[in-house]
């Protein structure tokens, strides 16, 4: 007896010690599962990523805008047409007349409130601008298009909406639709998990879910689809903790800003902000019922009710959330009705919206992180105004693409081996980056050849050895350098003996002819002449951050240097002596639109002006005579361009340099693995370069020929002074420091003096006869 | 004899002015009415025979070309002269640069941001865009002596009082009036 009331006694114990022990480690999974819970609730909630905006579209009488671009413009910032603009973010066009309101922005100088703008067009420019007191406006800045976020995670993206941004149709739908007793459940709904369950069983599969909102929201924190039941627990029980520990409308704004909406390629796209860009190319305050609709339909399956791949599933759950808001009078009957009526309204990939700028965000990214810490970038909800030019973009990738494809194709490669490109674009007076493609893929994984792959530059140097040699004073573009063998001995011993890629020889050349030819054994003997330290002093001048080695073989190029350092050499050509650090930002705002910092306009000047305008004039004479000529195919014949190819050794990397009146464009074209390619800068980024060149209508390179200088006609074989009427042949025309004396073709000794010398001697032979 | 002499001195003379004279801003050498109709279209052509070749330009008169604002421009430094005013330098600043995308090539623009940079005690900046605004007044005095004026100004209130005072003469010279 006394044994069992003892082994009862025990056995009791036991039971109460593993009850005990049950109920702590239920505790403790709780406090743990709490602990998980709420510290990702927290991070996410007041996790508001920094975004960045394009450069925002100027609007003035006499900008080159008609009708037709001014109306892609408005539909790229996803500005609606309709019969009479009344809302901001809409317009109506009549013929050359468009009227628009725009949307309310805070700019980082100054608040834009929205107002009536009338334009009126005529062919291809603003005539003029209006707003709605028949004032003139002189000029107006539309809100600008946001290109992107800066999320600490890989692959994700999201432009986080606050409560007042969201229209109320939003949670109201979603509530009818995904979760009924929302405002009232405690974070599970038992009556919906029984209601699907007996809907699933009768189908037979799975049709109808039974999670809260709340629920979706935990399962969307840790994206784990596992179907387990002890999964479902834990995530039972932390919506349940979710709820003791927040608000409902806090749960609804993260649940908005969270739920998994679609993917574009790599890019997963999280909230309905993000989503509302993706799918309709406009802020999710402006949209419509029936675009309301659609994206609470597609919540129950992004990837089934894929609008773009599956219309009619995705119209047919759009109506059937349309009959439900009806049904539970979130809005009225005939409303419904007219919004199921309705197109989908998706837009097409074709257009900006939701595209992505891997590229040029990396380097915003980077230029941020000078001053920023990582956290400020990705939680305080900075604005970041960045100089990326959607259009110019557009056209890059474009022409990037476009040829690449041509030359893969006309190359015959094997499938599995794709060149590789990229595209700098920048605007040399103010060292803004107006675009920039780091690759064929716009997708991204971290390495990013515009600024990374730093390659062999070629002959891109040549220009710099150039103007270092006219900067002595010793050399103009009629110099005369021996095109000849060379021997360089070098500090090893051994002996370097380069080559011209023709493998010739051009003997006496002027230097005009050297450059546009980029004939290597003129340049070399050029370089040695005018000394190794002056040449790569002049690369440091010019914005070379580290100064190259002083080797003979500098001089042929062989330098590693990103896309992005040319486009910075280059700007220093463009910007006539005068560098300016290449900018991706213009100005930073915290989230209440407070400026932090701006990225100003710096010039200095760090070239002879005359000097570089000599050079420049060389350039323009690469296009006219020299490697550069093809551009002529795509350039109309009045456009002036100046440029410079550069092929490394064994065709490992093809290089095109160069700029027109308002941009500078840099095109690299090689393999990722640096094998060869066969392609010298002409035959691969020549091509690029002028398709973009002529896509973005630029304008003539037309800087005024410096006060000291004089224009002087030679033969652009033999480098001597002549003119067509004393049998002058292959005429062009370059800048030297006027009064400067040069050897004239026999016969045309007294024309040196020019029009004024050829009508003296006639004026002369009067006097005598 | 004598007026065959005085016509050397004449040429000369011309000669002498000729060297002087101003050039015009490079421009692609393209048909242009005021060419004789003598000479060939100018108009080069990659692979073309040498037959099309440009020409010396004709003898450039000193021809005065002062630039002058857009109105977009003009809006945008009367709104960057009303910001200084209350030393809102970054403001002012941005409203030039606007300006400067319309019209990059304007050299009274870099000179009104110089103005912006000299107010807010950036002087180096400030000399620098006066710089810039020399490089590209070409033909341009009035535009020029803007310029050397900034670029004094910009010197003298770094101390630089002797170069300040060079500049200042050059600003004098161009625009005496």
């Amino acid at each position: 007896m006394a044994l069992t009331r003892n082994s009862k006694r025990t056995i009791l114990a036991g039971f109460g010690l593993v009850a005990g022990g049950l109920v702590i480690a239920l505790l403790v999974w709780i406090v743990y599962l709490d602990r998980i819970i709420t510290a990702q609730f927290e991070g996410r909630r007041w996790t508001l990523p920094a975004q960045v905006f394009a450069e925002p579209l100027e609007l003035y009488a006499g900008q080159s805008f008609g009708g037709d671009t001014l109306e892609q413009e408005l539909k790229r910032l996803g500005y609606r047409r309709v019969d009479k603009a009344e809302e901001p973010g809409s317009y109506s066009r009549r013929g050359a007349r468009v009227d628009l309101i725009n949307r309310r922005f805070q700019f980082w100088d100054a608040l834009q409130e929205p107002q009536l703008l009338s334009i009126v067009t005529r062919g291809n420019s603003i005539e003029s601008m209006r707003n709605g007191r028949n004032e003139d406006v002189p000029i107006f800045r539309l809100d600008p298009l946001l290109i992107g976020s800066i999320f600490p995670i890989h692959g994700e993206d999201r432009v986080v909406v606050t409560p007042n941004e969201v229209s109320p149709l939003l949670p109201a739908a979603l509530k009818v639709v995904e979760d009924r007793k929302f405002d009232s459940h405690n974070g599970v709904d038992f009556g919906a998990i029984a209601r699907a369950a007996w809907v699933n069983l009768r189908a037979g599969a799975i049709e109808q879910g039974g999670s809260t909102l709340t629920q979706q929201l935990v399962k969307s924190y840790f994206l784990d689809n596992r179907r387990t039941l002890g999964r479902k627990l834990e995530e039972a029980m932390m919506a349940w903790l979710l709820e003791v520990h927040f608000d409902k409308p806090d749960l609804m704004n993260a649940y908005i800003n969270e739920i998994y909406l679609g993917q574009d390629g790599n890019r997963a796209v999280h909230g309905f902000g993000l989503a509302s860009q993706f799918y309709f190319g406009k802020p999710l305050a402006e949209l419509q019922l029936h675009e309301v609709a659609l994206l609470v339909a597609i919540v129950r399956g992004p990837s089934y009710y894929d609008p773009r791949r599956h219309e009619q599933r995705a119209r047919a759950r759009r109506d059937l959330v349309l009959k439900l808001m009806a049904q539970y009078k979130v809005v009225d009957e005939r409303a419904a009705q007219e919004a199921a009526k309705r197109p989908l309204g998706i837009v097409n990939n074709a257009t900006q919206a939701g595209s992505y700028y891997p590229a040029f965000l990396d380097l915003v990214r980077r230029t941020l992180r000078r001053d920023y810490r990582e956290e400020d970038l990705t939680e305080a909800g900075l604005k970041i105004f960045s100089t990326l030019n959607p259009l110019i973009q557009s056209q890059a990738e474009k022409s990037l693409t476009l040829e690449l494809e041509r030359l893969d194709k006309v190359r015959k490669q094997k499938v599995d081996r794709k060149l590789e490109g990229v595209v700098v674009v920048t605007a040399p007076q103010n060292g803004e980056v107006i675009a920039m493609v780091g690759g064929r893929q716009a997708s991204f994984d971290g390495f990013n050849r515009a600024l990374d792959a730093k390659r062999s530059i070629g002959s891109l140097v040549k220009p710099v050895i150039y103007l270092a040699a006219v900067e002595t004073g010793r050399y103009n573009a009629a110099s005369i350098v021996e095109d000849g063998p060379v021997e360089v001995k070098l500090a090893n011993g051994k002996v370097w003996t380069p080559q011209n890629i023709s493998e010739e020889y051009y003997g006496q050349v002027p230097l005009v002819r050297a450059l546009a030819q980029s004939l290597n054994l003129a340049t070399v003997r050029l370089g040695m002449e005018v000394g190794l330290p002056k040449v790569t002093n002049e690369f440091v001048a010019l914005g070379l951050e580290r100064q190259p080695p002083q080797l003979p073989s500098v001089l042929l190029g062989s330098l590693d240097v990103s896309p992005l350092e040319v486009a910075q050499l280059y700007n220093a050509f463009a910007n006539g002596g005068f560098s300016t650090p290449l900018r991706a930002v213009r100005a930073v705002v915290d989230a209440e639109g407070k400026p932090l910092k701006s990225f100003a306009l710096e010039v200095t000047p760090v070239a002879d002006p005359q000097a570089v305008y000599q050079v420049n004039r060389m350039l323009v004479q690469v296009m006219e005579h020299g490697s550069g000529q093809a551009a002529r195919a795509q350039i109309p014949p009045e456009i002036v361009v100046a440029g410079k190819t550069g092929t490394s050794s064994d065709y490992r990397d093809s290089w095109f340099a160069g700029f027109s009146g308002n941009t500078l464009a840099v095109v690299w074209i090689g393999y990722d693995d640096n094998s060869p390619t066969g392609l010298t800068g002409s035959s691969g980024s020549l091509p690029v370069w002028s398709r973009l060149m002529r896509s973005i209508g630029t304008t003539s390179w037309n800087a005024p020929l410096p006060e000291g200088l004089e224009e002087k006609s030679i033969e652009f074989t033999t480098g001597l002074a002549a003119n067509p009427g004393c049998g002058g042949e292959n005429l062009v025309t370059i800048a030297v420091p006027a009064g400067t004396q040069l050897p004239a073709k026999s016969g045309c000794e007294t024309s040196v003096f020019g029009e004024l010398g050829e009508r003296a001697r006639e004026w002369w032979h009067r006097v005598i006869r | 004899m004598k007026s065959s002499q005085q016509r050397l001195v004449l040429l000369i003379v011309s000669a002498l002015l000729g060297a002087c004279a101003v050039p015009s801003p490079y421009q692609k050498p393209g048909p242009q009415p005021e060419q004789p109709s003598e000479t060939p279209p100018a108009e080069t052509r990659p692979g073309e025979s040498p037959s099309t070749v440009e020409q010396p330009q004709p003898l450039p008169a000193p021809v005065v070309r002062e630039p002058a604002l857009g109105a977009a421009s003009r809006a945008l430094v009367g709104q960057a002269q009303t910001q200084v005013a209350t030393k809102n330098y970054a403001v002012a600043a941005s409203s030039i640069e606007r300006a400067m995308r319309i019209e990059p090539d304007n050299p009274l623009l870099w000179i009104e941001l110089g103005k912006v940079r000299l107010a807010e005690g950036n002087y180096q900046q400030a000399e620098n865009m006066g710089r810039k605004a020399v490089s590209m007044s070409v033909n341009a005095p009035r535009a020029q002596s803007s310029a050397w004026r900034l670029i004094a100004d910009s010197l003298r209130a770094r101390g630089k009082n002797i170069e300040a005072q060079e500049a200042q003469a050059r600003s004098d010279s161009l625009n005496p009036g």
